[in-house]
């Protein structure tokens, strides 16, 4: 041996059988890492049942099945006149169909070898099988950052990684499960592309590109990280011809296949969102005529040329697109974009978006409970890059920087930020583990007294341990195979001794453990709830399933018209859809903001003025969400005020927001609320009857944790339709014009046998006088 | 036997007070039409208007203006449901105050204090003053040409409900009081100054009111029960000549009980011009036809019949507001049938043909269908704009010029780099 080692190594096994073991270890690793990926995502149905979970993925499961029995062109042309009641939703053309698209080719592939699956398994298990592939996707993103031991250690984590297992959990059928797969995909073939100077590899990206466009909005992300990423690298210097083929054939491929969405249609060109990458488009043509014309011409004449065309084409560029803009060729930026720079800014003007709680900034714990360990060594995997700095290592920079930005404003980019993070801390994980895995010992160092013996069987052990150290040996074997080789350079650092080795490995392998310890609980106890049923502990620890909502949507299923409308607060609007099949007025696809605030203003008005708003809606039955019995805090009494700002946007004259605050402006339901909220609809819903149910005790509102009037609200154009078991689902009917066309509220009266005063003739008579 | 509209079984409520031979006339008139008339008092229990949530006439007659309790099955709530239920209510008040004194008020007839009946001195007679010839106003309801009618009883006013149809008011020189001296006239002027609520007076007053309940069911008030009585239908008018108190009655009834002026809708129907089968859907802009059939009730036949009678019918499609609202004339040559042709609205969503026609006596007619405007499918676009060249010219000369500079590539490749060669050379 030309060195010292700290351990022995096997030192007669020839390159191919190292090279053969090492890559069946990692198909091995791989094919465990899908496994555990996919295996921790069963939380949820084993837990619960194969269910659809939360509210978007209803919404893509119905409209799977829209897919798989009537085929892709009536899916294409799908026109939902049940969805947004009365105006309808053109579906085909405003969504992302992708998703729908993906589970349809499986459903029929299944079929055609006749396994006939049930559409809502696939729909079920789309999101644990993508997984798999991400953590693949990621292998081959991370094998060209660094080495392939990195890429799997970053395989492994975004496997089990709860940031992203929050958005892919069996049953949540959303198109993130998808998303993040295409995602890490595109940049992968991007950055092959740019290593490559490949017009095939610039292709696949953008084909993969252009799925991304069919399946998540998110796909805005990829459309300005990978401008950012080459103009940083024409920036830097760094341009070449590899850049100008990779990015040409991603952007014109890529662009014009991502405009055959019609949901995208011309907004590739027409928007301020998509201008960064024909920018970049632009520029990258110029640089190469530029260099073209440099080969062709002296330099001095070239650099009085290159400063002349560069400075009034960037003039003609940046005037030619402020002009658009101005003329309104090219839409200014949106709401949504600006939200993410103003974090107060979506609260001033776009409640909507405000209102949703995946759209908050994100709380400081959530990063630790999101990525554990990971968020501590990423910044050291940042590090790392600028180490060795080649163009792919700019990406991940840029990529980091741009991703933790998003991830800090809005809950919801977290999953953005987690395969980042993922790559960079295992570039660094696996930095230390081949440092301190290397048994070369520095020159200086007398020779190692370590005994071989012991070291071997803790290096087997920790191969055992599972996938994660699984990469250790191929790293272990390549260096030794290096060491063995004709290179023969001393080195003049290192570590000494096993000693500090076994210290620094067992504690990596402990943060490991941890890591794999608090995924598990995380999936298990957090992110695996459907949400549409709900779980919780009876005192003996048996679970106790509270299961209100679908008792409810199956009572409208079952006992109300099929054409019968419901409103209910945009949030259920999907789960409506999909499990009671009847008509809402507003779902989760918020794209009409007049017609959800006709519904917030039917809820925060009297019953005078909400009454001629549901007629005029053709209303039947107004559903609402109430916790105040059992402790469910996201009720809809708690989402009022976002209705209130809402409707208040709209209709600021006969809203407003003060009016449903007590004098001292505390938000109450007792004694205290103030008449404006206690004459609200959504008051007089939330507690109809509800003072009742305690037998002449004090109500107590649980959630509010505030003690309810006795004498509760009286409703007399609603009737009470049903009330869930735990009074989560509260359902009203909408009562007919009265028979005699008095109005309602004199109508009830009469039915409960009040007098009614004599009333005078009416002025009709007086005025002949 | 006639079937009738809605059928032939009638209660009557009968105040013990009244001698059903007192009425005898007006009774048999409608058993002659066919009508099975069960008789009970007030205060019997049996037979109940309502049974097990059901109706168990067609058509109820209350006769007891002047009885104070009832059996536990009629109150003025059970009289609302039984409307609601689709049963004709024919109801006679008198001046005495009874439960169903407020539920005239629910029907938006405003009754003077209790014991005010209606009063005119004129024309000069020697009935007392509380037993008024009325001169009857020409109606739809009534048959043309109709003599005064003999009236006593309580005038009503009339509040601001469109359901309401006046059918007979009372005389332009009657008023309403509580003393039938001609002495207290200033005394009376006086008090009704006092109860702020002016005089009760005048030809504004009704006597027989009818009212068009929602649910498609008619109530009748009358002021006076004596109206329908043998005695009125006989009584001598002071000009001389009969009354025409049999022909009043028997029309009133014949609108209470939905033999006359009954319409409705038989069936409509819908599709796009040049088809027969009602679309599912329709596309925006589609030319679309609507066709309503209208039948009447002939009591003579007691048949339905198609009715063009109805020139005003209108049609709206409706998403939250009317898009279109056109004339939905009646087509000549086939009878009941009305049609129109329109150009659907360039704009999707959930649309529905509405037809609301509420004229006064006339039966409601409603009839709304919901059906879905969709944007054209995708292949339903033109195709080949004339606009659209400049991009086909692109695309072509683009593909021209890939082609002719691959071929000149390939082809000139050799020579050119020979040439260059031995240029440089």
């Amino acid at each position: 041996m030309a060195t010292t080692t700290a351990y022995q190594v096997p030192a007669n096994l020839s390159p191919t059988a190292i090279a053969n073991t090492s890559s069946l270890l990692r198909i091995v690793a791989l094919a465990l890492i899908s496994a555990a990926a996919i295996a921790s995502r069963l939380f949820a149905v084993i837990n619960f049942e194969s269910i659809i979970h939360e509210f978007d993925p209803w919404f893509n499961y119905r409209a799977t099945k829209v897919l798989a029995s009537e085929g892709f062109y009536a899916f294409w042309n799908w026109f939902d006149p049940t969805a947004w009641y009365p105006l309808g939703r053109v579906v085909g053309g405003t969504i992302y169909p992708g998703l729908m698209a993906t589970s349809g080719v499986i459903f029929y592939a299944l079929k055609a070898i006749n396994l006939p699956v049930d559409i809502r398994n696939i729909c079920v298990l789309l999101a644990p099988g993508f997984s798999a592939l991400t953590a693949w996707a990621t292998y081959m993103f991370t094998k060209e950052m660094k080495d392939e031991s990195a890429g799997l250690l970053a395989a492994a984590f975004i496997g089990i990684v709860p940031g992203y297992i929050s958005r892919s959990v069996a049953g949540s059928y959303d198109n993130e499960a998808i998303a993040i797969f295409l995602l890490m995909f595109t940049f992968y073939a991007w950055i092959k592309a740019l290593k490559t100077g490949s017009a095939f590899f610039g292709t696949v990206a953008a084909l993969f590109y252009f799925y991304m466009v069919a399946a998540w909005g998110g796909y805005a992300f990829i459309t300005n990280m990978i401008p950012l990423h080459a103009l940083a690298l024409i920036l830097m210097g760094r341009y070449s011809g590899r850049l100008y083929v990779g990015y040409s054939s991603w952007y014109a491929v890529g662009t014009l296949a991502s405009m055959q969405v019609p949901f995208v249609g011309f907004q590739p060109v027409r928007t301020s969102e998509h201008m960064a990458a024909l920018g970049v488009f632009g520029l990258l043509q110029i640089i190469a005529f530029a260099e073209l014309v440099r080969s062709h011409v002296s330099s001095k004449q070239f650099r009085a040329l290159l400063f002349a065309s560069v400075i009034g084409l960037g003039l003609l560029g940046t005037a030619g697109i402020v002009g658009m803009t101005y003329k309104g060729w090219i839409a200014p930026w949106t709401g949504r974009f600006y939200s993410l720079w103003d974090t107060g800014y979506a609260k001033k003007y776009i409640p909507i978006i405000a209102s949703v709680s995946e759209h908050q900034p994100t709380a400081w714990p959530s990063f630790f409970m999101d990525l554990q360990f990971l968020i501590f060594l990423f910044p050291a995997g940042v590090i790392m890059c600028f180490r060795q700095l080649r163009d792919e290592h700019v990406f991940v920079i840029i990529y980091a920087i741009v991703a933790s930005y998003f991830a800090g404003v809005m809950v919801r980019l977290m999953l953005t930020l987690t395969p980042v993070v993922c790559v960079a801390a295992a570039i660094a994980f696996s930095t230390l583990l081949d440092t301190y895995l290397n048994p070369e010992q520095p020159e200086e160092e007398t020779p190692s007294a370590a005994v071989p013996s012991t070291a071997a069987p803790s290096e087997t052990s920790s191969a055992k341990k599972g996938k994660k150290a699984a990469p250790a040996p191929a790293t272990l074997a390549e260096l030794v195979s290096n060491a063995t080789g004709p290179e023969s350079t001393k080195r003049k650092t290192g570590i000494f001794g096993l000693d500090t080795r076994l210290l620094v490995i067992l504690n990596a392998l402990g943060m490991l453990v941890f890591f794999v310890w608090h995924c598990t609980w995380v999936t298990s106890s957090a992110y695996s709830s459907p949400s549409v049923v709900l779980a919780s502990a009876n005192p003996d620890g048996s679970q106790h399933i509270i299961d209100d909502f679908r008792e409810a949507y199956y009572w409208l299923r079952q006992n109300t018209p099929e054409d019968a409308v419901v409103m209910s607060w945009w949030d259920y609007g999907y789960q409506i859809a999909g499990m009671a099949d009847r008509p809402t007025l507003v779902d989760n696809n918020t794209w009409n903001n007049t017609h959800i605030a006709t519904v917030g203003k039917a809820m925060s008005s009297t019953e005078e003025v909400a009454y001629p708003i549901l007629r005029k809606h053709d209303v039947d039955y107004v559903l609402i969400i109430f916790g105040g019995l059992i402790g469910y805090s996201g009720d809809d009494i708690n989402k009022f005020l976002w209705m209130v700002r809402i409707a208040q946007g709209v209709w600021p004259d006969e809203i407003q927001e003060p009016n449903y605050f007590t004098r001292t402006g505390e938000y109450k339901i007792d004694d205290q609320a103030s008449q404006t909220m206690k004459d609200s609809l959504m008051y007089k819903m939330s507690y109809y009857r509800f003072a009742e149910l305690f037998g002449g005790q004090q109500a107590v509102d649980r959630v509010r944790g505030q003690q309810v009037p006795k004498t509760g609200p009286t409703l007399d154009y609603l009737d009470e339709a049903f009330t869930s078991e735990n009074w989560i689902v509260r359902i009203f009917q909408v009562k007919k014009e009265d028979l005699l066309g008095r109005d309602l509220k004199s109508a009830n009266s009469f039915d409960q046998g009040k007098k009614k005063k004599r009333s005078k003739p009416s002025s009709r008579r007086r005025a002949i006088l | 036997m006639w079937a009738k509209c809605t059928g032939d079984s009638v209660l009557v409520i009968l105040e013990p007070k009244l001698q059903k031979d007192s009425f005898s006339k007006f009774f048999s008139g409608l058993e002659e039409k066919g009508y099975e008339l069960t008789f009970r008092s007030p205060k019997d229990v049996k037979p109940a208007v309502i049974e097990y949530d059901e109706a168990k006439f067609s058509h109820v007659i209350l006769f007891a203006p002047e009885s104070k309790s009832f059996a536990q099955d009629v109150t003025p709530q059970s009289l609302v449901t039984l409307l609601s239920k689709h049963t004709n209510l024919l109801i006679a008040l008198s001046p005495r105050q009874t439960p169903f004194t407020s539920l005239a008020a629910e029907f938006s007839l405003t009754l003077p204090p209790p014991g005010t009946p209606l009063i005119s001195h004129f024309p000069t007679r020697n009935e007392p003053a509380t037993v008024i010839p009325v001169s009857v106003a020409p109606s739809d309801i009534l048959s043309p040409g109709l003599s005064p009618v003999w009236f006593s009883g309580v005038p009503f006013a009339y509040q601001n409900n469109p359901l309401l149809v006046p059918i007979l008011n009372a005389p332009a020189e009657s008023f309403a009081s509580d003393s039938e001296s001609d002495l207290g006239a200033d005394a009376l002027v006086d008090a009704t100054d006092k109860g702020g609520e002016g005089l009760w007076a005048g030809s504004q007053l009704g006597l027989v009111a009818g009212f068009q309940a929602l649910g498609g069911a008619r109530a009748t008030w009358v002021g006076g029960v004596e109206l329908f009585s043998d005695e009125f239908f006989q009584k001598d008018l002071p000009g001389g000549g009969k009354p025409g108190n049999e022909q009043f009655a028997s029309d009133v009834a014949a609108w209470t009980f939905q033999e006359s002026l009954a319409l409705r809708i038989d069936r409509v129907e819908h599709h796009r011009v040049n088809e027969t089968v009602p679309g599912q859907t329709y596309t925006t802009n589609d030319q679309v036809v609507f066709t309503a059939y209208i039948s009447r009730f002939n009591p003579v036949k007691s048949t339905w019949e198609p009715y063009s009678g109805i020139e005003d019918l209108q049609l709206e499609f409706t998403m939250l507001d009317p898009h279109i609202r056109t004339a939905l004339p009646p087509v000549r040559g086939a009878p009941g049938k009305y049609s129109v042709t329109f150009r659907a609205p360039d704009r999707h969503g959930v649309f529905k043909f509405i037809i609301d026609y509420k004229r006064k006596g006339l039966t409601h007619l409603h009839s709304s269908t919901v059906v879905p405007l969709v944007p054209p499918r995708h292949d339903g676009y033109p195709r080949f704009l004339s606009a659209a060249w400049p991009y086909y010219v692109g695309a072509i000369s683009t593909s021209v010029g890939f082609l002719l500079f691959s071929a000149l590539w390939l082809a000139g490749d050799d020579r050119a780099s020979a040439k260059k060669s031995t240029k440089t050379e």
